[in-house]
């Protein structure tokens, strides 16, 4: 095997210095520093300067991570993904409990699981019911509406110009410049 | 996760934080603080501004911790995240290369706050003066080499997360560290035999 020049040995001893230098390589730079002044000189050198870096360190304050912690928002993930869900689904059992307990209660002739059911049963069938009815009203309301608008060309044209304006007014807002800053705070590469 | 008393891993940590434990954020907060800080007060020269910073970071990566990809480090990821926190509020603040010393309100000059574990007149002198050498040799650094310097020796990242976070072959890596390590020995060479 050749020996390493000179500038090899300098690259190893830094290598070194960060605990990264193999078995054999180590033993070639060994066997040189017992012969090389220059690289054992080096050697110290780099050894000084990693303790001066060391040396200048700045303390933590001691109740950095607590602040840390407390300042810590809730953040978009969690509500996705709750903390915990023994909460949520205590108020979900907590609520069903109680509402067939009002309904068992309310239907006093006959005071069973069964009764329960149907009330619930016949409450989600009202609820539909009032829905439709207020899909049908609304949309005879909006046909009335628009019968009145087409009926003179002066109400047809205020009503044009009312469109031009929301328009004008939903192009102003989307144009709306984004604070300075905004974009870049999410330019996170490592994250997906 | 970990058997026995190994210590769990940054991506374990991760996990059990995005299942609920919220608790396991302080861990990784106190895995990474010091060096966060230390690697933040060499770029904004205040150590007040690097704490205030390195929290900034860290409540950032919180909130987003559910798009941290496992397939990267978490501490490639979090340094990433903070030298591009530090470089907005540099440039923001629009922040010269001034000397160590800063101007307090009474016009008096106000050291660094560098630990001393030198005591004494004597100590301490020798302490600021040291501290403020480290400082200026650090920043007379080109950026290209000060960068990799300050992820190496404050922010600790292996070579190889280094050569991730900057694109970097590894062995331009290596060569650049080799080159500042031997700038910075050469503007401390007063300093390297105390």
């Amino acid at each position: 095997m050749n020996r390493p020049d000179h500038s090899t040995y300098r690259e190893w001893l830094n290598l070194e210095a960060d605990g990264l230098l193999a078995g054999a390589e180590r033993g070639l730079l060994e066997e040189h520093l017992t012969a090389c002044g220059d690289c054992r000189r080096e050697r110290q050198e780099l050894a000084a300067l990693a303790a001066l870096i060391e040396r200048s360190v700045v303390p933590v304050r001691s109740d950095f991570r607590d602040t840390v912690m407390a300042s810590l928002p809730a953040a978009g993930w969690e509500a996705r993904s709750p903390r915990t869900w023994r909460f949520p689904a205590a108020v979900f059992v907590l609520l069903g409990g109680l509402a067939a307990a009002l309904m068992v209660a309310g239907s006093a002739a006959e005071p069973s699981g069964l009764s329960a059911l149907l009330a619930v049963g016949g409450m989600f069938q009202a609820a539909a019911l009032a829905g439709a009815g207020l899909l049908a009203a609304s949309w005879k309301g909006v046909g009335l509406l628009v019968e009145n608008v087409i009926s003179s060309p002066v109400s047809l044209g205020a009503f044009g110009f009312l469109v031009l304006c929301l328009n004008l007014l939903l192009f102003s807002l989307t144009r709306r410049r984004r604070p300075a800053g905004a974009a870049r705070d999410g330019r996170t590469k490592g994250g997906r | 996760m970990t058997r026995g008393t190994e210590q769990p891993t940054d991506e374990e940590l991760v996990a059990a934080v995005l299942k609920g434990d919220q608790e396991r954020f302080g861990d990784l907060i106190e895995r990474y603080q010091g060096r966060l800080i230390n690697y933040l007060f060499r770029l904004l020269r205040n150590a007040d501004d690097a704490h205030d910073l390195a929290q900034e970071v860290l409540v950032k990566v919180y909130q987003v911790l559910d798009r941290y990809d496992p397939q990267y480090k978490f501490s490639t990821w979090l340094f990433r995240v903070a030298q591009n926190a530090a470089i907005d509020q540099i440039r923001r603040r629009r922040l010269k290369v001034v000397s160590l010393r800063q101007e307090d309100e009474e016009g008096e000059g106000r050291d660094w706050d560098l630990p001393s574990p030198e005591r004494g007149p004597y100590g301490e002198l020798r302490n600021r003066e040291r501290g403020s050498a480290i400082q200026e040799a650090i920043e007379s650094l080109p950026w290209e080499y000060r960068e990799l310097i300050l992820l190496r020796h404050f922010g600790e990242l292996p070579y190889e997360e280094i050569a991730q976070l900057k694109g970097m072959p590894l062995g331009t890596v290596k060569n650049k560290l080799f080159r500042g390590r031997q700038m910075l020995k050469e503007k401390l060479q007063d300093f390297l035999s105390d």
